[in-house]
């Protein structure tokens, strides 16, 4: 698969999770990428943010980075077809305060990925939006919890832990009016 | 005293210590505070920005920069940075003559 100006996310993520496994580099996707990726369209990010869960040095890093077009400038890749542009953020994976993240193998585009679990990616997108005030962030926390199933008290004691519990009271009306109006809008059968 | 450095370097240890005082500030305010260059500065917050201490973003033209209260252990870090004060009585009394609260417009200074 190679990068063009229409690929989408999704895409860039499966080539990136090939050619940094091809050079033996563990990373795991995190952040707003993670958000299109479980949103189905609800969400639209357009850079891809990886923790690095190994060593390599910077040059490695360059020539995987290379293979699938991209060119770092300072600490950003980018790519001359796409606009979607790459960063390496220092780790640990966190969530909050939370460093006990557990990433999950996803198939995108036909080709595992390694990144957040719908459920982290969700207190993900709540702590950007407790942290930051970002509306952008509750919005795609809203467009996950509206695609997956989710346990919504786990991640209320998490919220509740993280000194974030008006946030997820603002997530979960935010989510309920979003489904009432999806329930509004589906089309009815004949009666 | 001379201040401590545990953030690598001792001009990196006083952004830190000014922004846990200031809250949200931007590069030139902390190059007068600290009597460095703009340019240090702005070196000096690239790097802890980095590191994921210090987060920044564009409000109009200008860039302000806090520390990054998404970082992990930004709970730890600030409380180490409120002790670290204490071994840098000047920069606290610089920071504490400031004047951050509004003034009417056409008020005399």
């Amino acid at each position: 698969m190679r990068i063009t100006a229409h690929s989408t996310l999704e895409q860039v993520a499966a080539v990136l999770a090939g050619v940094l496994r091809e050079a033996g580099i563990k990373a795991v996707l995190t952040g707003g990428a993670c958000a299109t990726i479980y949103s189905a369209g609800g969400h639209q990010s357009e850079d891809l943010d990886l923790i690095l869960q190994s060593s390599p040095t910077q040059r490695s890093l360059d020539e995987a980075m290379a293979k699938a077009g991209f060119v770092r400038n300072g600490d950003f890749y980018e790519h001359p077809r796409t606009s979607f542009f790459v960063e390496f953020p220092r780790g640990p994976l966190a969530i909050g305060t939370d460093t006990s993240i557990a990433p999950v193998e996803v198939q995108v585009e036909g080709v595992p990925v390694l990144l957040l679990s719908a459920e982290d990616s969700c207190r993900d997108r709540l702590a950007a939006f407790d942290h930051w005030k970002d509306r952008q962030a509750l919005g795609a926390a809203v467009a996950i919890a509206t695609n997956h199933p989710l346990d919504l008290e786990k991640t209320r004691a998490w919220s509740r832990r993280e000194g974030a519990a008006a946030g997820f009271v603002e997530f979960q009306r935010t989510l309920e009016a979003a489904k009432a109006a999806s329930h509004r809008s589906r089309p009815r059968g004949p009666r | 005293m001379a201040v401590t450095s545990p953030f690598g370097s001792r001009s990196r240890t006083r952004l830190l210590i000014a922004l846990e005082l200031l809250g949200q500030t931007y590069p030139r305010e902390l190059a007068r505070l600290l009597g460095s260059s703009l340019s240090a500065a702005q070196k000096g917050l690239e790097s802890l920005e980095r590191d994921g201490l210090v987060a920044g973003r564009l409000v109009g033209r200008t860039r302000v920069v806090q520390l990054n209260p998404a970082f992990f252990a930004m709970k730890e870090v600030r409380a180490l940075l409120v002790r670290l004060v204490e071994a840098d009585r000047e920069l606290e009394s610089r920071i504490a003559a400031l004047r951050r609260r509004p003034r009417k417009s056409g008020k005399r200074l």
